[in-house]
């Protein structure tokens, strides 16, 4: 069937582009199944070392001065919440961020930004399809730190827990848009990704809290969404605080998610139309 | 007058040298020398890549500090103290984390050698000069050694600069020995994970996870005696742990080892034992893959 | 080497230089075993294998070739030397510190050819040497080797599907297909193979449906009869070939049954044999693939 030009731009149309770069994408995944066991386990891997550093470091599970920055002496489920939420993180530098780069790499490239629809949602597609790896890994992570990290996770915790995991992800939606804006133009990719991947590693509270940071260092932490996506999850979980408690953090969320979408989609059309011109755009 | 070998080469024309000769070897070593200063060459036309590599290690030792300062709430921890006399956590973490990126050597640098030439496509092109692929593994090695080398004096700088550290300078000498001792036995550790990356397809999680496991298995950011019985067993298997615990008895003032016995031997076994594996496991891993035939495919 | 793709030249040239251990067999090289003893057999020979992308595209063409001078453990005092002189040769020494990913393919291949040549081997491996090469360049790398063959007395064994190229440089050939050699002997010697008067070429429009049925059907001592189909709407002809068994003689046949459906005969002739026409006789399919020669 042949569609009509009008046809092409519709919505349907679109929403047919996410979900094909979703199939796509998990089809890729399931034919390296090493690849989702190595994102379901190794962040465990990176935070064992912060928890037998904290045995050794104040000879317990628990930690008076933890509490002060933190609110909670338990220094282990803090971590373990953290690693969860950054894999999101990881997933959409990764993920996302690379793939217009593997697509150059593949030779694919030329052939999707030459069909005509918005590549913007062939990006959406694939940070969806990220999203969804990203969660399933993270479920099966929660069971785990339940299980075995001292994490509690109540009925009436998990609809807050999944509102503000969905908020993080289209913050970080707007993110992989940047960084897949500036790989159009900027052959490495890997190299921003890199650098975003420290940003978020030092001035997001993963592994400590937020007031620990010199005072210029927090500012710059509260303009990501991890840092309120972690500080709300927490406070429900460890400080066993209500939604009510925690709206602040989730207007600031909210609106730092609107903030990097605008900026992503901008920055994503305005590279295109730049790489187009220049003739640039397939180059790897 | 010429020796035999020169005289059966020059009857053959041959030019270089070969077998278990000191003009062989000397070859082989500026082979080794030659595929470091490609790999530099290459490396600085990325120089956003670069400086971005010489501070990672920072980037990801800066969380460990903080993290120290925050669960004891200042510079001191008692029960660091009584596990290895030392109640500095500071120094602790640095003298530990500055072998983070020699083990990075070994499983990204080493691990992926031949994966990189593979992906660059010069693979076939240098396996069928007369240079031993072993060499061109080291070479890669020592290109990293340098690379990491660069990135801990920067990290020194900045960790001085920021919070001091207590070491002893007499100690230094000493620490080099024993940091190379490990570096031989990482080198043959290395040349085995350039065997599997050669093998499997998604070498790279190898790599990721033997680095994850090293950095669990070594007492970085705290005594080898907070893991279990059996992790700590495990950790005599690599040269990481005797390693750090000798080279912070003599860096650190008062440091009381957390295992007893000889370091100097104990890395001197794990340099013979590791590096015969190394060698053993890539030669046959060699042989299996030229008669599969998968040599040059990435 | 002639024949087509997946004919196994390249299979052939990577277990001659040591890349793939044969499955059985074994080959000696310069008096000294591929299987046994491998690092003297790599270090007489020097090999183009796979073209542009077996070079160093980040560094230029001078540290590409200094840095391989090393890996073929040249003399120290006289690398510099040869480098300057293989860049000479090939004509790259004005650029030759320009990095390789500024340059053309076919100065990559010369860089290619020059790193094959850095220890002064006596024995060349070339694969598919001027494959995705434009004509002017690919003149260039045949002359090159012609060069080496007749004035440097090297050993070159090339492999390739172009029978031109083929045809044109080398003393002899053998002609492999799926995995064997089918023949091997001088190009002339081949193609007296095919007998002169045993091709026979018709060039015409509107060739029936089914010629080559057809046409076997009437003339069952032929031995091969192939039918090219050309563009007859942009005035391009088809072309019947006939060879073998007395194909001259069959002549008066052939033309009566095409005029009887129809087919319009532009011109008949007695074709010189070419190697794919050896190569026809032969494998029973064609040398080469896509727009040339491929059969309906």
């Amino acid at each position: 069937m042949i569609m009509r030009p009008s046809e092409t731009y519709s919505f349907r149309a679109n929403l047919l582009i996410i979900w094909s770069e979703v199939v796509k994408n998990v089809k890729f995944l399931l034919a390296y199944p090493v690849i989702f066991v190595f994102w379901t386990i190794f962040p465990f891997f990176w935070f064992i070392p912060f928890i037998f550093q904290g045995q050794a470091f104040v000879g317990g599970l628990q930690s008076a001065s933890f509490e002060q920055f933190a609110g909670t002496p338990d220094y282990i489920p803090f971590i373990v919440i953290g690693a969860i939420l950054n894999g999101y993180v990881l997933t959409s530098l990764y993920g996302v961020g690379e793939s217009i780069r593997r697509e150059a790499y593949r030779g694919t490239l030329d052939y999707l930004l030459s069909s005509p629809c918005n590549k913007a949602f062939i990006l959406i597609g694939k940070a969806m399809s990220e999203s969804i790896n990203g969660t399933m890994y993270a479920a099966i992570q929660f069971v785990v730190g339940i299980l075995f990290f001292g994490i509690e996770l109540t009925i009436d915790t998990i609809m807050p827990i999944v509102l503000i995991i969905f908020l993080l992800i289209l913050g970080l939606y707007g993110i992989s848009l940047m960084l897949a804006a500036v790989s159009l133009q900027f052959k490495q990719a890997h190299d921003l990704a890199h650098t975003l991947e420290y940003v978020f590693y030092v001035f997001t509270p993963v592994r400590y809290p937020l007031q620990s940071l010199p005072f210029w260092a927090q500012v710059l932490g509260k303009f990501l969404p991890l840092t309120y996506a972690l500080v709300a999850v927490r406070s429900i979980m460890l400080l066993k605080q209500d939604v009510l408690a925690i709206y602040q953090e989730i207007f600031l969320l909210l609106v730092v998610d609107i903030a990097l979408i605008f900026l992503g989609f901008y920055l994503f059309n305005w590279m295109e139309k730049r790489t187009k011109s220049s003739g640039t755009i397939s180059h790897y | 007058m010429k020796r035999k070998d020169e005289e059966f080469r020059e009857s053959r024309k041959i030019l270089c040298p070969y077998g278990f000769t000191l003009a062989n070897l000397k070859a082989e070593m500026r082979a080794i020398w030659e595929s470091n200063v490609k790999e530099w060459k290459i490396e600085l036309t990325y120089p956003i890549s670069f400086t971005r590599q010489c501070i990672e290690p920072l980037i990801f030792l800066l969380p460990f500090i903080i993290y120290g300062l925050v669960l004891v709430g200042g510079r001191y921890s008692e029960s660091l103290m009584h596990l290895v006399g030392t109640g500095d956590i500071v120094t602790y973490i640095f003298t530990g984390y500055i072998i983070m990126g020699f083990i990075g050597t070994s499983v990204w640098a080493m691990g992926f050698s031949i994966r990189k030439e593979q992906w660059y496509g010069t693979l076939e092109s240098i396996y069928v000069t007369p240079t031993s692929r072993i060499s061109l593994v080291l070479g890669m090695a020592l290109h990293s050694v340098v690379h990491q080398g660069i990135a801990v004096l920067f990290e020194f700088s900045v960790i001085y600069a920021i919070f001091g550290l207590a070491l002893k300078i007499e100690g230094i000498l000493p620490a080099l020995v024993i940091f190379a001792l490990m570096m031989f036995a990482l080198c043959g550790f290395g040349i085995f994970v350039s065997s599997l990356a050669l093998i499997l397809k998604e070498g790279w999680i190898i790599s990721e996870g033997l680095y994850s496991v090293l950095m669990i298995l070594s007492p970085v950011a705290y005594p080898l005696t907070v893991l279990p019985n059996i992790a700590q067993q495990m950790s005599k298997v690599f040269p990481t742990a005797p390693a750090l615990i000798g080279m912070r008895s003599f860096l650190i003032e008062n440091y009381t080892p957390e295992v007893i016995g000889n370091v100097f031997l104990h890395l001197l076994a794990l340099d013979l034992a590791w590096i015969i594996f190394g060698i053993v496991i890539f030669s046959v891993t060699d042989i299996y893959v030229r008669k599969r035939g998968t040599l040059g495919k990435y | 080497m002639l024949g087509p793709n997946g004919a196994g030249k390249t299979t052939l040239v990577k277990c001659l230089s040591t890349i793939l251990i044969p499955d059985e067999g074994t080959a000696i090289i310069n008096g000294f075993d591929i299987r046994k003893q491998t690092t003297l057999v790599r270090a007489s020979l020097g090999m183009v294998i796979g073209g542009e992308r077996t070079l160093y595209w980040k560094l230029t063409a001078r540290d590409n070739l200094l840095y391989f001078a090393s890996l073929y453990k040249m003399p120290r005092k006289k690398i510099k030397e040869r480098v300057d002189e293989l860049l000479g040769k090939m004509n790259l020494l004005d650029r030759a510190d320009e990095r390789l990913e500024d340059y053309s393919t076919g100065m990559r291949q010369k860089v290619a050819i020059a790193r094959a040549l850095l220890h002064d081997p006596s024995i060349l491996l070339l694969d598919e040497p001027t494959l995705g090469l434009d004509p002017t360049f690919s003149r260039q790398i045949r002359n090159q080797i012609r060069e080496l063959s007749k004035k440097e007395g090297k050993t070159v064994l090339l492999a390739t599907h172009y029978m031109e190229e083929a045809d044109e440089l080398c003393d002899r050939i053998a002609i492999i297909n799926e995995g064997k050699i089918v023949a091997a002997d001088t190009p002339d010697r081949l193609k007296a193979m095919v007998k002169e008067t045993e091709l026979v070429e018709v060039i015409c429009y509107n060739p029936p449906q089914n010629a080559e049925k057809y046409l076997e059907s009437l003339c069952p001592d032929v031995e091969i009869i192939t039918l090219v189909r050309g563009e007859e709407a942009k005035g391009t002809p088809s072309r019947i070939k006939l060879i073998g068994g007395n194909a001259e003689k069959r002549i008066g046949t052939v033309v009566d049954a095409l005029r009887k459906k129809n087919t319009q005969i532009i011109s008949l002739n007695i074709s010189v044999p070419t190697l794919e026409d050896v190569f026809i006789k032969l494998t029973g399919a064609k040398l080469t693939e896509g727009g040339r020669g491929t059969s309906q």
